[in-house]
């Protein structure tokens, strides 16, 4: 346990409630009310990560800011996190400085896109982070809290302030949270940190700048073809469509199901998938997605949706029962952000 | 009895940084521009032209035309090397 001092500046309030209203009145908030942070409650978020309060989590080099533990802790107790939830957030928070993800760009674009956050490991399963019914959807505090703390960290630490240093013309939903975990126990493939060379037992979280879910109906099809068909024909124009970023596909429990029956692995999904999802250039023409007019070979040069099969992450997750699945269009192109893995730490 | 509580400011405040712009040319005749394209859909064709409107009308020689990596990151090394050794001035920006 650190006993360093905490450096924040301090207000006294008579409550609560006017802690609440205070918050409120200061621009701190991203609509909803926060849980006023007390000395207390930052150092149980600290303990449970077994971090300094003074101690840098990332350094956003566009912004020229350095995010601190003390700060990360402050905003995920107003983000209603449990001391439990503090790695995670930590975890998160670490990637959002990494230049592969490239934080300028999915955080200040137009094209608004969310932090998409996936946990993978036992973590997910003590902290009751939901894989499950209702995947995207309220009632998981674990869900609810850590993609929301994340983003106060943005808006208060970052200064990622809509109308300001956020220019999203539209944005989404996924930006109050946007948080699951992988089924990894009910799941017939390995889990996404797996693939990417954690081990089982370690716990990691990817973030991913990502738009907003879109749900697929399939309730016909009893083969991993048909399924995949249907996800690679909703998918195809979707998105930024020719800049190429990476996708999630989220397969739910029926779906799951359905392919795993037929063998497929998550290698021949993606394979499948990238194949499936190719537009030819005179399509793009036609619908002025590309400029130009339409020459005869168009017809036959096809663009992959993504740059390689990879580029597509395919979590397990979403109920048991429904035969719908779901894609997730990453912001931009990959060039400019990719998604980002990185291992939970704990004491 | 007092009850009042102690709560904690979320924020901060970027360190401050003492920035100056490199001195301005009095005169843009004789001179050589840099234009650092951002990657956007006609971002190139706009510079150029800006490029054309300066030699045109304001003597400029010549104009070096760059590429961003993509529109979310500042300009790599190699094209601040190239703009460092061949330009007088140098014209960014972001368009949208």
């Amino acid at each position: 346990m650190s006993s360093a001092n905490l450096q924040s500046n301090t207000f006294e309030v008579s409550d609560t409630a006017e802690a609440i209203e205070f918050y409120y009145d200061k621009g701190w908030t991203d609509g909803l009310p926060v849980v006023p942070p007390t000395e207390a409650s930052i150092r149980a978020m600290l303990d449970a990560a077994a971090l300094d309060p003074g101690q840098e989590i990332t350094y956003i080099e566009n912004r020229q800011v350095s995010v601190t533990a003390e700060k990360v802790a402050i905003n995920a107790v107003m983000a209603g996190c449990k001391p439990e939830y503090m790695p995670v957030v930590a975890a998160a928070v670490e990637a959002l400085g990494d230049p592969r993800y490239g934080y300028h760009g999915p955080a200040t674009s137009t094209g608004g896109s969310a932090v998409f956050m996936l946990v993978n490991g036992p973590i997910a399963r003590e902290l009751d982070i939901n894989c499950g019914d209702n995947l995207f959807g309220p009632g998981w505090r674990a869900n609810a809290t850590i993609g929301r703390a994340v983003r106060l960290v943005m808006r208060n630490v970052i200064g990622t302030l809509p109308g300001k240093l956020d220019r999203s013309t539209l944005g989404h939903a996924g930006k109050y949270t946007y948080c699951i975990a992988e089924n990894e126990a009910e799941s017939p493939w390995p889990p996404v940190h797996v693939e990417r060379g954690f081990r089982p037992e370690q716990n990691a979280v990817t973030i991913f700048a990502a738009l907003a879910p879109h749900q697929v109906y399939n309730q016909l099809s009893n083969t991993a073809e048909g399924v995949l068909t249907t996800i690679a024909d909703n998918m195809r124009i979707s998105g930024s469509v020719t800049s190429q970023p990476q996708y999630v596909v989220v397969i739910a429990g029926e779906h799951m199901r359905v392919i795993a029956d037929d063998g497929w692995s998550k290698a021949d999904i993606k394979r499948f998938l990238f194949e499936h999802t190719r537009n030819s250039l005179a399509h793009l023409k036609r619908t002025h997605r590309v400029a130009g007019p339409v020459q005869p070979e168009d017809e036959a040069t096809m663009r992959p949706l993504v740059q390689a099969p990879d580029d597509i992450l395919v979590v397990a997750a979403g109920s048991k029962a429904g035969a719908f699945s779901a894609f997730i269009p990453g912001w931009g192109g990959k060039n400019a952000s990719q998604s980002v893995t990185k291992e939970i730490r704990r004491p | 009895m007092d009850k009042r509580i102690r709560v904690f400011d979320p924020t901060t405040t970027p360190k401050e940084q003492a920035l100056r712009y490199a001195p301005r040319p009095t005169t843009l005749q004789g001179k050589k521009v840099g234009l650092v394209e951002n990657t956007k859909y006609n971002s190139d064709k706009l510079l150029l032209k800006i490029g054309k409107i300066l030699a045109d009308e304001y003597g400029v020689i010549g104009v070096l035309l760059r590429r961003k990596r993509n529109a979310g990151v500042p300009a790599h090394e190699e094209i601040i090397n190239d703009i460092k050794a061949e330009c007088d001035v140098v014209i960014a920006g972001v368009g949208d």
